[in-house]
């Protein structure tokens, strides 16, 4: 194994591991705001990539621009969800926790089956985008520029949401909401607006990765499928809730794919990945930044 | 004489068993189980599957001009003109799905045989089912070696299997080597499933047994976010030859995480799967230039035999795409399948498995460059000769072996 091999790999992980990061803070947002846990992440992340491919098919809109046209088309499609489905879901008076389990679940499995029959189960890939296949090579490492700008996005994207949060009317609302549902009420706070804004945000978020992946992942009605268990173990290893916790997380998630795939047999490389989850959790339940 | 409760309720149960036999044996139809993925991340396999059944239908059903075995004529004259009828079964590249769905198939459905199924994996599971209720199963296109090798006696292979495909791949290199070319190591990269699993090792054995070194062995989780790390040591080996086993998703995440890592293997022999797939092509072709897979068909064929492209242009009809080495194999299985049924004069179990035992049909009689169709008493046919195909300009030309080849293979790729 030479030196080259493991900065290489560090260098893959780490640029993986941001864009993990960016998908697991929607689902740490959403379940942070109201303890739901949104079982059709994977399938936002879908949806995303498939609006960016059209946009490029038909519009000739390369991923890169089209990204928060993405992500603002998912942050509809996030609170659209919110009010039509999990707000009901939500009233459940009995089994609450099991109704939106099975709610968000359904959404996915709906979701899946209506783009295998509107989109065909065909893999698709955006073939010809300005940063695909592209790679700047720095001493013998090579850095995939989609991966890289996909990085560089989610380094943003987490800046501004941490900003949103902190910084504005929205996000003060956003963090008392999730405080104390019932009090904010009190002041005048229209709960399902700040949830619904809690939904398009998330949403937004996963938008924002599923169209960068676009220009270096193939797509088909499955692929949120590999993402989303992913994004559940970063969001659990990061803490639950914490938003920087899910950010944090995908940088692990990543590093440790990439050196257990350096140093096991790759067949093997989700090993290290669940083994320091289980190491998290059994040291600090918590997770590593959560706070409940 | 009286008759006591035990001679009715014996009459009874009698009665009761022999109705729905004879009830198939009149059927002006008959039924078979096709087992394919229809939803899911092979979703894309299941749905050409289908139009590869449905051309082979239409041939067995209508009357054709083909030279093929039932093509005249309407239906299966041995069974008074029956015309066969599919049941189409979704199993999710899911073993466990494959298994329940084979069991609704037979019990539910009364399919009198069972096709499928594009997964190796799932095949295990689907003929144990129909060897349990003596059903035969035909493996249209599986390729691991190990699943004839159970001693199964209702499952019959008419395609190749990945021993025979590799073997095929290592004369090429000995005769490229004869003609110079350096060709001493090689990388293998398969995927962790059945299909994978059973390709690298009968590439590995034969590795070691014609002295080619075997410089980097990646087995890797099928589905992967990322392949980064494993293209990385496929770099760090940089073999004469690199040598996929994978399915189409990863295929296409391996040629992406290729360029983007800067590797650039001599030259790329693949196990077909992935790289026999459109879908791929479409997505990375550009960086496949002179890329080589294996196979068991091949369009040029047509030029030798036309009635391969008259079947090409009913299955592009209904699917837009061009027969290739898996929809092929499908074809070709119902039709043989078809033909069993017609000979066995009946949709009983046993005596359709006795008719496929007893098929001997002349490459002539087949759309593929094999020799025969002649099962051995595992049930694979070994008279099916594999080609190797090259991806020149946008398309595949058979390049090996000499007899079937209309051009001499580019080496290095590019």
């Amino acid at each position: 194994m030479t030196a080259q091999a493991i900065i290489q790999s560090l260098a893959s992980g780490l640029l993986m591991g941001l864009l993990y990061g960016l998908i697991a803070v929607g689902l740490a947002l959403i379940f942070g705001l109201m303890d739901v846990v949104n079982f059709a992440h994977g399938e936002f992340l879908m949806i995303a990539m498939y609006v960016s491919f059209f946009l490029f098919t038909f519009f000739a809109i390369d991923p890169l621009l089209s990204a928060p046209l993405v992500a603002a088309a998912l942050f509809v499609f996030g609170a659209v969800v919110y009010l039509l489905i999990v707000r009901f879901a939500m009233r459940a008076k009995a089994n609450a926790g099991m109704v939106q389990i099975f709610t968000t679940f359904g959404l996915a499995i709906v979701m899946r089956g209506l783009a295998q029959f509107f989109f065909t189960p065909d893999y698709r890939s955006v073939p010809h985008s300005w940063l695909g296949g592209k790679t700047i090579s720095i001493a013998g490492i090579f850095l995939p520029e989609p991966q890289l700008m996909g990085a560089l996005v989610s380094i943003l994207a987490f800046a501004g949401l941490y900003f949103f949060i902190n910084r504005t009317d929205f996000g003060r609302a956003l963090e008392a909401t999730r405080e104390d549902p019932g009090a904010v009420a009190l002041v005048g706070i229209d709960k399902n607006r700040v949830f619904a804004l809690g939904w398009g945000l998330g949403a937004a978020l996963v938008g924002l990765a599923g169209a960068i992946m676009a220009s270096f992942f193939y797509i088909y009605p499955d692929v949120g499928a590999s993402f989303a268990l992913i994004a559940y173990v970063t969001v659990a290893l990061g803490g639950f809730g914490s938003v920087f916790g899910a950010f944090a997380g995908g940088i692990v998630v990543g590093l440790v794919e990439a050196m257990t795939a350096l140093m096991l047999p790759p067949s093997l490389k989700s090993v290290g990945i669940y083994a320091v989850y289980l190491l998290v959790v059994f040291i600090r339940p918590r997770g590593l930044f959560g706070s409940i | 004489m009286t008759i006591s409760r035990r001679d009715v309720l014996l009459g009874a149960t009698a009665t009761a068993a022999l109705v729905p036999l004879a009830a198939r044996a009149q059927a002006s139809e008959v039924v078979i189980g096709v087992i394919y993925p229809f939803s899911g991340g092979s979703a894309q396999q299941g749905v050409d599957a289908q139009k590869a059944y449905e051309t082979a239908l239409e041939v067995i059903n209508k009357d054709s001009d083909f030279d093929l075995p039932l093509a005249k004529g309407e239906g299966l004259p041995g069974l008074g003109g029956a015309k066969v009828r599919l049941v189409f079964a979704d199993h999710q590249a899911d073993p466990q799905k494959g298994r329940a769905e084979a069991e609704r198939l037979i019990t539910q459905e009364k399919v009198c045989a069972i096709i499928g199924t594009y997964q190796s994996a799932v095949a295990v599971t689907v003929s144990q089912i129909c060897e349990r209720y003596q059903i035969p199963f035909v493996s249209a296109d599986n390729s691991s070696p190990s699943l004839h090798r159970r001693g199964l006696k209702y499952y019959f292979r008419a395609a190749p299997h990945d021993e025979m495909y590799s073997a095929a791949m290592f004369d090429f290199f000995d005769a490229m080597k004869k003609k110079g070319t350096k060709i001493e190591t090689l990388s293998l990269f398969h995927e962790d499933t059945i299909f994978g699993t059973d390709s690298g090792n009968a590439q590995s054995k034969i590795a070691g047994e014609r002295g080619y070194k075997i410089v980097s062995d990646i087995k890797y989780r099928a589905n992967s976010p990322s392949l980064s790390a494993e293209v990385q040591q496929l770099k760090t080996a940089n073999a004469d030859v690199l040598m996929p086993s994978s399915y189409t998703t990863d295929g296409i995440l391996l040629v992406k995480t290729m360029a983007e890592l800067g590797y650039k293997p001599n030259a790329i022999v693949a196990q077909d799967a992935g790289f026999s797939e459109k879908a791929l092509y479409d997505a990375v072709g550009d960086k496949l230039e002179g890329v080589i897979s294996r196979g068991t068909f091949s369009l040029d064929l047509a030029q030798k035999r036309p009635m391969v492209g008259k079947v090409n242009d009913m299955f592009k009809a209904k699917s837009g795409k061009d027969l290739n080495d898996l929809t092929s194999r499908q074809f070709m299985g119902l039709i043989i399948l078809a033909d069993a049924i017609n000979r066995a004069k009946s949709a009983d179990g046993e005596k359709i498995r006795d008719a496929l035992a007893a098929t001997d049909i002349p490459g002539e009689q087949t759309i593929m460059p094999w020799k025969r169709v002649k099962f051995d008493e595992m049930g694979q046919n070994n008279d099916a000769n594999p080609v190797l195909l090259q991806y020149v300009g946008g398309k595949f030309v058979t390049i090996f072996p000499p007899q079937a080849a209309i051009a001499e293979a580019t080496w290095p790729m590019k």
